[in-house]
Parts: structure tokens; sequence; C-alpha cells
């Protein structure tokens, strides 16, 4: 290893990071209102893959118009699912919640098997790309990672000063409380939750920007695994404690891979994969509240 | 005259008799089960299967004119259920197939994993057992009686490459490995590792990434250091086109590029567009591949079955006008072997049938087939080299199966943003 | 009758089907395997349902220990068939798969039950995934290629005796742990770590408040489920498939098909698991063979409304029902 190969995987990481983070921020807001974990998140982030995939292989729109499209389709899975389904779930065991996403996530992955079938999919965006001597970033990385940034924003404007997101925060804070200031609570939950898919369906388009192959019905599960580790890294219940902790966990994927490439006889790769559990575990023993959390 | 037609008459008796009991040695029909995976993890190459198998069985029966048994010809009859890629199904299927259908031979389901899940229960029940996904060789090395295999085993894919960029280009010495970390893949990469090492050539580089992996990027820039001059890689469909994507990402060059499985699909070059011109793999089946009876001849063997055309034509009619890939190929290679194998053994005593098989020597559409008498691995079959040109696969290696020549060095990632072709002048 | 034997009285529907699954496999040509599926299914449920069930904690890494257990059991023929143990040897292999799990659970309990359900999951899914990459990343117990150990069975016992050893008494030890997990459970529920666990069930901070260690109980529910867990990998997995991969033995779905078999027949009940596995390996089964590649858009809707609908089970509901009659002390 060198200190430039170190650098570039450090730059890499710190940008598939930040579109990391913005993918668990969806799971982190559901958390942090309806206090249900969705166990079928990552079939949220391949409908967005495919949205992508298909505006521009169909339409030929680039993923950045994309962008609100997988939006306004999350946030109108998220409404038909929180009606049909997740409103008769708040409260209810974890067991309940726990299995009911997961069907969730089934049935949106059959419906696009019978749409899309089970080819594995791509496209070509090419806009260009960046030498940083280090390491060779397109720029398409790079505008996921900006446009990760701009909604992590957008979010915190949301939520800071405009009158629903501010409902939303006084659910998360003290739902009893919030519902004898008159706040609808019932209303917050389905919004809060088809903005959580909404956001969730987006990151599937920004992945995509990132890596624009393998896009697949079944792709979901690595990034549901990837958000549980995101996300109680970052608290769990806080969606910008989980866009920070995805940068982190970006950087520490990438990073630890030339650490552990240094120690003979073990396979790196499975290494990283394998840190990156033990500081989930790590994280719920010392700290559950998570790595910035405030409790 | 009397002992004339005395003889006349036990001659009579004796036809009769003879033709009696080939009419109760002659079974209705022969069945071949298969617990298929048309749903799951291995879905797509279910689906593939199936239609190679339903293809080949069409030309048994209407060709062929059925299976030729005790003098009789009947019909051959495929009975499938899907095992949802998961172990628990395939063994109950597996016995279900044997029991209640009563099939005489069984194509296992795709994977090494799953074809090992369901021998014991064939081999309980003593069901030929063909293996047309499952390449690993240690599935041979387990002592089962009736296990065998349709395809070229993991340790070979590799080997074809390596003598063709041997004959290409001696002085490119440098091999860089990069697979996928499970059972197929490390294998194929024991295999390349050994054989490239016989040939001469160094290993600058050797490491495995975990299977779904969604980005690349620190094994590559480690690999871009190494310098290599060839590199073999892969595992499956998604990380292959994960491998490619990504080395065009960081702009890393080399004189060729090989990855397993990825590679033969359509699907590769639809997902990746100019970015896969030039890049290799080893395929066990192309379409187009040379293989007809002419050179089967050539060979001294026999050869049975549909020729590609017709296959590619019969396949097509299952798959609803979808082009039949390799995974449909060596799946419907296993029904040809076996009714020849029954032929061969005249009968469907499956000791009888494993034995006709471990003396098969032929060619069909999908290549030579001959197994070790003792453990049933495929050594007779070899992989072929396919090389994306201008949008188009083409088989470059061995040369008597190859339809054009290979275009080496692979242009750089750069010329083929600017849109040039892999096409050799 | 005494009140010794009225306490037993809930086994009796549970290993009247058990019976009656033995009896099936072994009277009807080609449904051995069928039933050993659904014994698998029976099993796994029961197992699960120790600690799931009666605590209210999802624990996401339950494959784990079937992994381990399968482990135990491929390391044991594959590295000790050389020495003259000759049955002893799946003995051995069993109780490797007990201590590994046991020792396991004692390292994940002592970490993740401290902490609450929603991050109890979590920690439990990194357990499952971090264990497979520690094997796949420091390439202990054949890495990622696993253990293919067939041939040492064959060498060790003949062909005769391996093919009924993996396709016979394989199975039949499942059942046997599934009746072991019946008495567990029932001495469990009627027992004092049944009321702990109730109380803790209903509110874990006023079973605090009472004076009940919580975590005791917890711990006690969880090491045993690993356990039975450890014990069906090890013969489910081990014995009759003669192999194991990592990627399948740690394969999160197994853990999910476990949650839908508790929640189908019961949380928490002695019959529920059974009922539920029964129902889920025989949907499963048809469906595979009337529907083939259409059984999850079928089940994931049905799971939904079972779970919306009847959050208690088909037995939760069944003993709303026979309350009062005779049947009342049989269902449990």
């Amino acid at each position: 290893m060198t200190w430039e190969q170190l650098g570039g995987n450090l730059i890499q990481g710190l940008i598939l990071g930040g579109v990391y983070g913005m993918a668990t921020m969806g799971l982190s807001l559901i958390f942090g209102v309806l206090r249900v974990v969705n166990v079928g998140h990552g079939a949220f982030v391949m409908v967005g893959a495919f949205v992508a995939f298909w505006l521009f292989t169909a339409l030929g729109l680039t993923p950045i118009a994309a962008i609100p499209a997988a939006l306004v389709v999350g946030m109108a899975l998220g409404f038909l699912f929180f009606y049909s389904v997740m409103r008769r779930l708040v409260g209810a065991p974890e067991l309940t919640s726990l299995l009911a996403t997961f069907a969730m996530g089934i049935i949106l992955e059959e419906v696009v098997k019978l749409i899309f079938g089970t080819e594995f999919r791509g496209y070509n965006w090419d806009v260009g790309k960046m030498d940083l001597s280090v390491t060779v970033l397109p720029l398409a990385k790079l505008y996921a990672f900006i446009g990760s940034v701009a909604i992590a924003a957008l979010l915190y404007f949301w939520f800071n000063r405009t009158r629903a997101g501010t409902a939303v925060r006084s659910v998360v804070e003290d739902s009893e409380g919030a519902r004898v200031c008159g706040v609808n609570v019932g209303w917050v939950y389905a919004l809060s939750f088809a903005l959580g898919i909404g956001l969730t369906v987006t990151s599937g388009v920004l992945l995509t920007m990132f890596i624009p192959v393998g896009i697949n019905p079944y792709m979901g599960g690595v990034y549901t695994l990837k958000a549980f580790v995101i996300a109680v890294l970052g608290g769990l219940a806080s969606p910008y404690g989980a866009f920070f902790a995805g940068v982190i966990f970006g950087l520490i994927e990438n990073g630890s891979y030339s650490l552990f490439a240094l120690v003979p006889g073990l396979e790196p790769f499975a290494m990283t994969r394998f840190l990156s559990f033990a500081i989930l575990l790590l994280i719920l023993l010392i700290r559950p509240t998570g790595l910035l959390g405030t409790k | 005259m009397r002992s004339k037609i005395s003889a006349v008459v036990l001659g009579l008796l004796l036809v009769a008799a003879l033709s009696w009991s080939a009419e109760a040695g002659a079974p209705a029909k022969v069945v071949i089960g298969h617990p298929v995976c048309l749903s799951g993890k291995f879905a797509k190459e279910g689906s593939q299967a199936s239609w190679g198998i339903k293809a080949c069985i069409k030309w048994i029966n209407e060709v062929h004119g059925g299976v030729k048994i005790a003098g009789k010809r009947v019909p051959l009859e495929y009975k499938f259920y899907d095992s949802e890629s998961k172990k628990e199904v395939v063994t109950s299927l597996i016995e279900r197939l044997v029991r209640i259908d009563k099939v005489h031979g069984i194509i296992a389901p795709y994977s090494s994993g799953l074809t090992i899940t369901g021998a014991p229960v064939a081999e309980r029940y003593r069901a030929i057992y063909m293996s047309h996904g499952g390449a690993s060789n240690r599935i041979f090395q387990q002592g089962y009686r009736y296990a065998v295999q349709i395809l070229s085993p993991a340790t070979l894919y590799q080997a074809g490459t390596l003598d063709m960029l041997h004959k290409v280009d001696p002085g490119a010495r440098r091999i860089a490995l990069a697979f996928e970390d499970g059972e197929f893949a490390r294998m194929v990469m024991r295999g390349a590792e050994e054989h490239a090492k016989g040939l001469g050539y160094k290993i600058v580089f050797k490491r495995t990434y975990p299977k779904k992996v969604t980005d690349l990027t620190p094994l590559l820039s480690d690999l871009r250091a190494a310098k290599p001059d060839i590199i073999l890689g892969g595992g499956h469909f998604q990380d292959g086109q994960l491998f490619a994507r990504q080395m065009a990402d960081l702009d890393i060059n080399v004189k060729a590029l090989s990855l397993i499985v990825a590679v033969t699909l359509p699907a590769f070059y639809d997902a990746l567009g100019a970015k896969a011109e030039g890049l290799i793999g080893p395929a066990q089946w192309e379409f187009g591949v040379k293989y007809n009876p002419a050179e089967a001849k050539k060979l001294g063997l026999e050869w049975f079955g549909p020729t590609n055309e017709e296959f590619v034509k019969l396949a097509m009619e299952f798959s609803g006008g979808k082009r039949p890939d390799y995974h449909a190929a060596e799946a419907g290679a296993a029904p040809l072997v076996f009714v020849k194998a029954v032929e061969e053994a005249g009968s469907l005593d499956p000791d009888k049938i494993r034995e006709a098989f471990g003396k098969l020597h032929l060619m069909t559409f999908f290549g030579e087939f001959k197994i070790d008498p003792d453990t049933g691995l495929q050594v007779g079959h070899s992989m072929v080299v396919v090389q994306w040109q201008g949008g188009k696969k083409v088989i470059v290696w061995p040369p008597a199966a190859a339809t054009g020549k290979l275009y080496y060095p692979m242009p750089t990632f750069a010329e083929k943003a600017k849109g040039k072709k892999a096409i050799p002048k | 009758m005494t009140r010794g034997a009225t306490k037993y009285l809930p086994l009796l529907p549970v290993y009247l089907i058990y019976l009656v699954l033995f009896l099936v496999a072994e009277g009807m040509p080609g449904m051995w395997q069928l039933m050993a599926m659904l014994v698998f299914y029976c099993a796994v449920g029961q197992a699960f349902n120790i600690f799931l069930g009666m605590t209210g904690y999802v624990n996401f890494g339950y494959v784990a220990f079937l992994a381990l257990g399968t482990y135990g059991m491929a390391l044991s023929i594959y590295h000790f068939h050389q020495l003259p143990l000759g049955v002893g040897i799946v003995l051995l292999g069993l109780l490797l798969a007990v201590v590994m799990a046991v020792l396991l659970a004692l390292m994940v309990g002592a970490v993740a039950l401290r902490l609450g359900g929603a991050y109890f999951a979590i920690a439990t899914i990194g357990v499952n995934e971090g264990f497979r990459y520690l094997i796949e990343g420091t390439k202990i117990w054949g890495g990622s290629e696993g253990i293919i150990f067939s041939k040492q069975l064959l060498d060790t016992f003949g062909r005769e005796v391996a093919n009924k050893l993996s396709t016979f008494w394989a199975d039949v030890s499942v059942l046997i742990i599934a009746a072991l997990a019946a008495l567990i459970t029932l001495h469990f529920i009627r027992g004092k770590t049944g009321y702990a666990l109730m109380a803790l069930r209903e509110d874990e901070e006023a079973a605090k408040v009472m004076g009940i260690n919580v975590t005791k109980y917890k711990l006690i529910a969880f090491v045993t489920s690993a356990a039975l867990a450890g014990l069906i990998g090890a013969m489910a997995w081990g014995l009759k498939l003669t192999y194991v991969f990592p990627p399948e033995a740690f394969d999160i779905s197994y853990t999910v098909e476990g949650i839908i078999i508790v929640m189908l027949g019961g949380a928490g009940t002695l019959l529920g698991p059974v009922v539920g596995g029964l129902l889920y390996g025989l949907a499963k089964y048809w469906l595979t063979v009337i529907l083939p590649g259409f059984q999850l858009l079928i089940f994931a809707p049905i799971i939904i409304v079972v779970v919306v609908a009847f959050p208690e089970g088909i037995v939760g509901m069944l003993r709303q029902r026979l309350k009062g009659t005779p049947f009342e002390p049989f269902v449990l």
C-alpha cells in the first residue's frame, strides 16, 4: 500500500459514504417517527434504481431528472403502504412491524420481477471524469455526492423552517405532547412514512449514479444491511445522524481495506465487511444512542 | 416337413415370446425429472435451463422419434417443479420425482451447492443425477455413484484463455487474479493459477471480493498498482458488470481482461455498452459455435442431437423469443446424453445407464461429452473463449470452434469512449 | 387425574401431529422428504419460539445458530473421521454444535440482551453477517469455500449406512429434537421462567420493579433457543446435506421463515409453532408444485394480512375459542 492508494480510497469512500448516508436517512426518519424498522428498505432502493434505469433507457432522461420522479414515486408508494398496512401497525410489537415491512419488500421485488425480469441491467450516463492523480473520479459520482448533500440540506431546512417539518419533529420528540398541542399525529405518521420511503427511493437513483450496473429486483438486500449499520452508527432515530454516519461508514469501509491488505493471510474485502458489523456491535455495547447521538 | 413346421411354429412362438417380453420390458414413456430453480436467486439460470431442456426433449420426440428402448420407441417426458433455489425444497422434490412421478433420471438444480444438496437423496433412490450447473470439481470427489457432470469443471474455466493469450503474446507475463469469494469462483481461480504457473506466468496480484459486492474501488486501485498485463477475474453476473464498469471509471487499462460468467451474457453489453468492447470470457457454449456433424466426423466421434441452429430455434419456441445462452445449452445437453446412455444400456436400470454413461464419448451441439467412468467428472467438454467485438460476441478460441480472431490488446477505456471498437482488421 | 399428568396434556396434540407425520413418512412412498421438511420447519419454529415467542424480542440473527450447528457437525466429521469413534462421531458433532451455539449465544446475549427491541433485532443481524464475514475473511473452517464432507461420511460408514444417516436418521433426529423442544417449551411456560418472561413481555420495567431478574430469564430463553437451533442445524443441514457453504448457512431468509412460522401459529404458545410450521411448509410445497415462480408474490400479502388481522396467531385464536370447553387443557 502507498499513501496515494490510501488517499484515493478515502476520497472514493467519502463520495460513496455521502450517498450511503442519504440512502439511510429514510430508514432513520421512519424509525424516528413510527418506531418501526423498515426491513424492506432495500426493496425501495431497488425501485429507485429501476426508476433511474427506465427513465434513462426508455425516455432518455438523465438521472438528475429522475430524482424528483423517484421522490414522487416513492412518496406515492409510501402513502399506499401506510394507509393499507402501516397505519394499523403503529405501536404494535416489533415482531409484527418487522414482518410486515419485510413482506412489503417482497411484494415490491416480485412485482418488479414480473415487469422487468431478473436480468441485471445498467445504463451509461457518461459525463466525463476528473483526474485527481491519486484516483480517477467520474463526474456522475461527484454529482451523486452533491445531490445527496443537497437533499440532506433540504431536509434539514424542511424540518426546521416549515410547519409540517416542525410538526414531524415534535412527534419524534414527544408524540403525546404533540397531540396535546394540536398536531394531527395520524397525518404526521403518514407524511413521515411517505417521505421516508420517498427519500429511500430517491437514494436508489443516486446509488445508480455511483454504480450504474447490476440493477436487478433482488439488488436491495445488501443496502438494507448497510443501512442498518449506518443507521445505528447515527443513532437510529436521527436522519442527519444517519447522513454523517454514512460518510464515516464509507471512509471506514474503504480506508480499512488498505490496512487489512497489509495483513498476510486475510481476505481484506471480507474483513472490511466484518469490521463494519463489529463496529455495529461495539456501538451498541458502549453507546446505543449512536456515535452522534445526543442522549 | 413336420420338423420344418414345428421349427416355424417354434420360431414364431419364440418371436412372439420375445416381442411379448419386449412389450413388458418397454415402458410407455421415459421421464426426466428436474427440481428447476424458477424463482429465487437462480431464477435466471433456471429459466434458461428449462428452455434448453424442453427444446432438446422436443427434438428427441419429434426428430429422433422418441427413446429407442427394448425395440420400441417411446416418448421422453419432462417433469419439473420449481425448487425456489432452496435446499429444503430440492430434497423433497427429488424424492417426489423419483417416488411419485417415477422419473428415470434427474437433472440436478442449478449451482454446486444445490447439486450437492440433492445428491444424497438421488443416491439413496439410485437415480441418475446429471449436473448441468454444478461446476465444482469437489462434487465428483465425494464418491457419488450416480452423479454425472455435463459441463466443464470449474478448474478448467480459464485454461483456454491462458493458452490463447500465451500463444498470442508470450511477452505479457504479469497476471492479476481477482475473483469473487465463493466456492465456484475460488475453484476457477485455483485452476487458473495452476495453469498460469505451468505456462510460466507471474502472478502479481491475487485477491477476492465478497459476494454481492457493491463497490470494488479499493480492490481495483490496489490492482492498478500491481501493473498487470492480464486480469482474470469475476464470479457471477452482477459483480462482473461492476468489475468492468469500475475498471472504466478508474481508467485502469490492461492488455486483456477476462471475466467469468458475466461477460458471456447479452445483458453485459446492454448494461455496459462500448465499455464492454474487447473484454473476453470463457463460456461453456456460445451461439454459433462450430460444433457440427462434420467436425465430429473429423474427430472420429458420433454426433447426436440437434445442430446449433436447430437447438436455438427450438429453445426460442419455449423462451418466448429470448435467445438461449449457455445455461440453456448445458442443461439441454443433459436429456440428449441421457437418452443416448439409455439407448446404449438398452435398459432403464440406473446401474446399467450409469455404466453406459461411463463409456459414452460423443459430440452434441454443446460440444464433446466424456466423463471419467469412476467419478462422473466431465473430461471431454472444453470451454470456448468469447470476445465482445463491435457489440457482437465472437468465439475466438479454441481454433476448432472459433468464428473469428482475437482483438489484442484490448482498446483502452479512453479509446472506447471515443467509439473505438475491438474489431480485428 | 393428578395435577402432574394434566400439566402434560398440552403435549398430546403436539406429539400426535409428530406421530402422524412420522407414520405418513414411513407409510407413503415419496413422502419422507416432504415430511422431513415439515418437521424441520416445526422444529425451527419451536426452537425460535422459546426465545422470540416468549420474550417478544426478535433475534434476526437466529440463523447464525443453525449455521454454527451445521459447522459443528461438519468439523467433527471432516476432521475426526479417522478416529475410531463409529457413530460416536455424529454425537461428537452434536456436542460441538451445541457448545458452539451456546458460546455464541452467551456472548451475544451479554451484549445485546440489554438493548431495546429494535436495537436488539439489528444487533443480531450484525452478529449473523459479521460472523459470516469473519469466516470468509480469516479463511477458517474452509473460508468461503465451506466444507463438503460426503466423502468422509462415506469412508467412515460405507455407502449404505452413510446414505441411511443422511436420508433417514438425520430426519428422525430432527423429529426427536422437535419433540424435545416441545417438552422444554412446556416446562418453561408452566414454570418460573414462563411467568417471569410473561411479566417481561407485558411490561419490562414493571417486571424489573417487581424484583424479577429480567436479564437472567431472557438469557436462559436465548441460550436454550440457540442450543436447540444448533442441534437442528447439525442434523437438518449438517448430517443431511453433508456440506456447508457460508453464504447459504448464514442466509437471513431462514430467520424470516422462522418468524413467519411463529407468528402464523401463535407466538408464545406450545402448539403454535407446530401448526405454523405445518401450514407454512405445506403451503410452500404446494405453491411450488402448482404455481412455480409465484410463491413469494402470493405469500407476502398473506403474511401482511396475518400479522395485521390476527396478531395472536392461529393457536392464540383457538385458545380463546376453546376457553371453558373440555378441549381447553389440551391447547397451550
